[in-house]
């Protein structure tokens, strides 16, 4: 047993241990969760190290496919930020979920629901940082974008937020179909999904830009960047710590993580890269100018989010070691502010700038704790934030002027929204407010007092990042990145000093420009691309109202939709495929009369059921022809077939008189009169379906070798310990498809409670 | 004529069951296997719910919690589907491996398959059971609600 995927193995054990903590005290599924992650955190410590491994377990190794994981000193920075700001916004959420619930009038049991939510996303994220293989980072992907739909609508009662959930999902996930795109051109390319494969093959062969557009599409998608980044400030509409967690260390970073984590691929494609330094400077932009105006004080920090994001990218692109750093050095200081305004908003019951401020003087330690998470965020010395910039500058200064002052403007607004945003709730006038819960200050201070430790030892840092820059880089060479204070005349501290310069004159100055770039911003939100996204949504509304109108005018065409698409398809197969002999009529011989009476008995039936004037009839018709057939296996010696099907149907005859039973006999007499109506296309659509099955069994059952399969599934149903070739071919030789449809089973089995459910609470 | 009925199917309910695990026993060997055995039960305790009423039928813990029943097959079959892999065996390895030597006597085998199977019957029992109480629910609703 390797012991790589304990850390993982943890903290996917969080959100069940929280579940079952909940069932029994409501207050217990955080503390349960939080220690879970804070354990996880622990393992993957200890593991870490002991330097990079890999896990490797097959899965169907003649496609290739195999479940593979990694540990190396990316998947361990992002592992340990997701854990630690994961317990700390779960910590938190213990003191804030009770009062939002009150005020929303739910019951407090959602709480629990919440951390289950909140503590699985942090699960996905874990895997999704830990996975090396292609189609698995896919699906972690997935992971978490249906589980921040759900936490992002939690408030499941108010229009926006469900209407700010869909369009995350939208958003997110068709960028993350575009990903899969990509990734299924890799593994066709490459021959193989596993990451390192893919990267010792690329080196020769490189994979092509339209690949890496769909990869890096998907990862645009998910870090909010421009032509897509107007789903991060709706989702605002989530609870806080939601917000806090998504938008700062998880489902934001995920975007960038993927990009660093597939950069051996992007490093060769210069174009592509191009592309993305300009959408990350354009992000840079964008988010700044937004957040420069933005009034609630989460819209702020959404806008702030892109921005930062957007220097990830451009670090990113640069191909620079300081990439990783600085999405780590962010997330705790962005979280921090995140909880800093989710716990303002709890005690003054405000979400405005324009209707707070003056705190300072209430809430002491918020107001400290903050400032150290706004100056990290700022890039201020003694704070973690100060080395993302450094390491930010130092790239920037390599490429040239140009990219120097672009920089230089960059973090130079972003000290001056940080400084708007802190002075406008923390500064001004004495305002009084009541004192904040402790569980609601204390995360605040361990996020801040984290930010200062890695500003004052940042040879604590030096170690990890340098591992993850080297996981990251091509062919894993070591990383030369340094971290300390250096007082001299250098392009970095040039840079820093006159962004501070820069920052506070625009802080100064913000009454003379803030109208004039209000209005900018307004004008340009008018024609962006969320006005193209309205537009869309509307358009395939209108399409798909238009198709479902078409199909449910009544039962029969919504029979015939399906039955004539696959009825012309079986055509089109027969009509393509090069078959000789492709009909051959058969011999009847004595021994097969049973046969043939039991067809008949079979066909018989069929041919009632037109004539069938009840619901009940029918009913009973349709079992007749499917008893008949079970007498075709037994005749055919399969009494394990025939047992089967006599026994699953007459389960579904009763069960379906059952159905009868329930539905109003006045819907059933009009369907039956509506059905009987004489309709010429009903014919067509019955022609082409039957034709199509009858030369489809006709072909099949010309072609049948008994020697191709049987015999020797037989030999190997003995081999297996299972005589019984049916239970052999389920169990063992398809035993995963049977896997897969009794989960179908199973989540038909809800659907159909839910649904009847639905029913009893609309009578009762 | 009625009043033997009810008590018929009351004993007939055990006898029943008792068929239907012996189909799943003795499904690797002969005929038989989860998915009838768990149909057949299903069957048992629908004569339960017809003869004598939901309230009566749901007595029994197995028919309470059928729907979680389902879930518990369902962690069955995956279990015996993915343990192997930590093993480092490819999913859905049965044990014993072919070639290895068989246990069980006559009809039984003693194999991982008969778990895999188990998981098979409980969904289908779970499936089953859950739809006929859900309509049996949805049945006396609308009755009460004709004066």
């Amino acid at each position: 047993m390797p012991v790589l995927v304990l850390p993982i193995l943890l903290a996917l054990a969080c959100a069940p241990l929280a579940y079952l903590a909940g069932r029994w005290r409501t207050g217990a599924a955080a503390w349960a969760g939080a220690s879970c992650a804070m354990a996880a955190l622990v393992a993957l410590c200890w593991e870490l190290m002991q330097g990079p491994a890999r896990l490797v377990l097959p899965w169907a190794p003649t496609w290739g496919l195999s479940l593979e994981f990694t540990r190396d000193g990316l998947s361990g920075l992002y592992a340990a930020m997701a854990l630690l700001v994961g317990a700390l916004v779960v910590v938190y959420s213990r003191a804030y979920m009770p009062h939002h619930l009150a005020k929303e009038g739910r019951p407090a049991r959602d709480e629990v629901r919440f951390h289950v939510l909140l503590l699985s996303f942090m699960a996905a994220m874990v895997l999704l940082v830990t996975v090396d293989d292609l189609l698995l980072l896919f699906v972690a992907l997935d992971l978490t974008t249906i589980v921040s739909y759900l936490l992002i609508g939690f408030d499941r009662e108010d229009p926006e937020s469900r209407a700010a959930a869909l369009l995350s999902l939208v958003l997110t996930g068709a960028t993350s179909v575009v990903f899969f795109a990509g990734a299924m051109a890799l593994g066709l390319q490459y021959d193989t999904f596993s990451l390192p494969l893919v990267f010792e093959r690329a080196a020769n062969d490189p994979p092509s830009t339209g690949a890496l557009v769909c990869l890096a599409v998907g990862a645009l998608g998910k870090s909010a960047q421009v032509p897509f980044h107007f789903w991060l400030p709706r989702a605002m509409a989530a609870p806080t710590p939601v917000s806090s967690y998504l938008h700062s260390a998880a489902m934001v970073a995920a975007g960038v993580f993927l990009l660093q984590r597939l950069y051996p691929l992007f490093a060769p494609a210069v174009a592509v890269r191009d592309g993305l330094l300009a959408i990350g400077l354009l992000s840079m932009t964008v988010g700044s100018l937004m957040a420069l105006v933005a009034d609630p004080f989460k819209r702020v920090l959404a806008y702030s989010t892109i921005a930062q994001y957007g220097y990830a990218l451009v670090l990113v692109a640069l191909g620079s070691e300081g990439a990783p750093l600085y999405v780590a050095a962010h997330a705790p200081c962005k979280a921090a502010l995140f909880l800093t305004a989710g716990a303002i908003t709890q005690v003054t019951g405000k979400k405005k700038l324009s209707e707070v401020g003056g705190l300072r003087h209430s809430l002491p330690v918020l107001a400290g704790a903050s400032a150290v998470g706004a100056a990290g965020l700022a890039a201020l010395p003694l704070t973690v934030g100060f080395f993302k910039d450094e390491v930010f500058f130092h790239a920037l200064a390599q490429r040239g002027p140009a990219f120097m002052v672009a920089g230089l403007v960059g973090a130079g607004l972003t000290l001056a929204y940080t400084l708007r945003f802190w002075w406008g709730l923390f500064g001004g006038p004495r305002q009084d407010a009541p004192a904040a819960p402790r569980l609601l200050v204390a995360p605040v201070v361990v996020l801040a007092a984290s930010v200062f430790v890695g500003g004052l030892l940042p040879g604590l840092l030096v170690a990890p990042s340098r591992a993850a820059a080297s996981a990251s880089m091509v062919h894993g060479g070591a990383s030369s990145l340094e971290l300390a204070y250096h007082l001299d005349a250098r392009a970095e501290n040039l840079l820093a000093v006159g962004a501070w310069v820069l920052g506070a004159a625009l802080f100064a100055t913000r009454r003379a420009w803030t109208p004039g770039l209000t209005r900018l911003v307004e004008g340009g939100s008018n024609f962006g691309p969320a006005h193209g996204y309205r537009l869309l949504l509307h358009q395939l509304d209108r399409l798909s109202t238009w198709l479902h109108e078409k199909e449910v005018r009544d039962l029969r065409d919504r029979v015939a939709s399906v039955l004539v698409p696959t009825g012309l398809l079986g055509m089109t197969v027969l009509w393509v495929t090069p078959l000789r002999d492709r009909f051959i009529p058969g011999t009847v011989d004595w021994a097969d009369v049973t046969l043939v009476m039991a067809l008949a008995f079979a066909s018989a039936a069929a041919l009632a059921t037109l004539r069938a004037r009840n619901h009940l009839m029918l009913v009973l018709l349709i079992s007749c022809v499917g008893f008949s057939l079970a007498m075709v296996f037994a005749f055919a010696a399969a009494p394990d077939v025939a047992l089967t099907s006599v026994l699953v149907e007459t389960t579904f005859t009763l069960l379906f008189a059952g159905l009868l039973a329930l539905l109003p006999s006045r819907r059933l007499e009009r369907a039956q009169q509506e059905a009987q109506k004489p309709r010429g296309r009903d014919r067509i659509s019955a022609g082409i379906a039957g034709a199509s099955a009858f030369l489809l069994s006709w072909s099949a059952l010309s072609h049948l070798q008994a020697d191709r399969v049987g015999t020797q599934t037989v030999k190997l149903a003995e081999v297996a310990h299972s005589p019984n070739v049916v239970a052999a071919v389920l169990t063992d030789f398809r035993g995963l498809d049977t896997v897969g449809e009794m989960s179908v089973v199973l989540a038909a089995l809800l659907g159909v409670t839910s649904l009847l459910k639905l029913n009893a609470k609309g009578k009762g | 004529m009625r009043s033997f009925v009810p008590p018929l199917s009351r004993v007939l309910l055990w006898p029943s069951l008792m068929i239907a695990l012996s189909l799943w026993m003795k499904g690797g060997g002969q005929v038989g296997g989860g998915f009838p055995a768990g149909a057949l039960a299903g069957l048992a305790v629908l004569l339960q719910y017809v003869v004598a009423g939901r309230e009566q039928a749901r007595r029994y813990v197995a028919v309470r919690y059928a729907a979680l029943l389902a879930g518990v097959g369902l962690l069955l079959l995956v279990g015996t589907a993915f343990l192997p892999v930590l093993a480092g065996y490819t999913p859905v390895s049965l044990f014993p491996r072919p070639g290895q030597p068989e246990l069980g006597a006559g009809a039984f085998h003693l194999h991982t398959a008969l778990v895999f199977e188990g998981g098979l019957m409980l969904i289908v029992y779970g499936l089953v059971v859950t739809v006929i109480d859900r309509f049996a629910l949805s049945t006396a609703r609308g009755e009460d609600d004709v004066p």
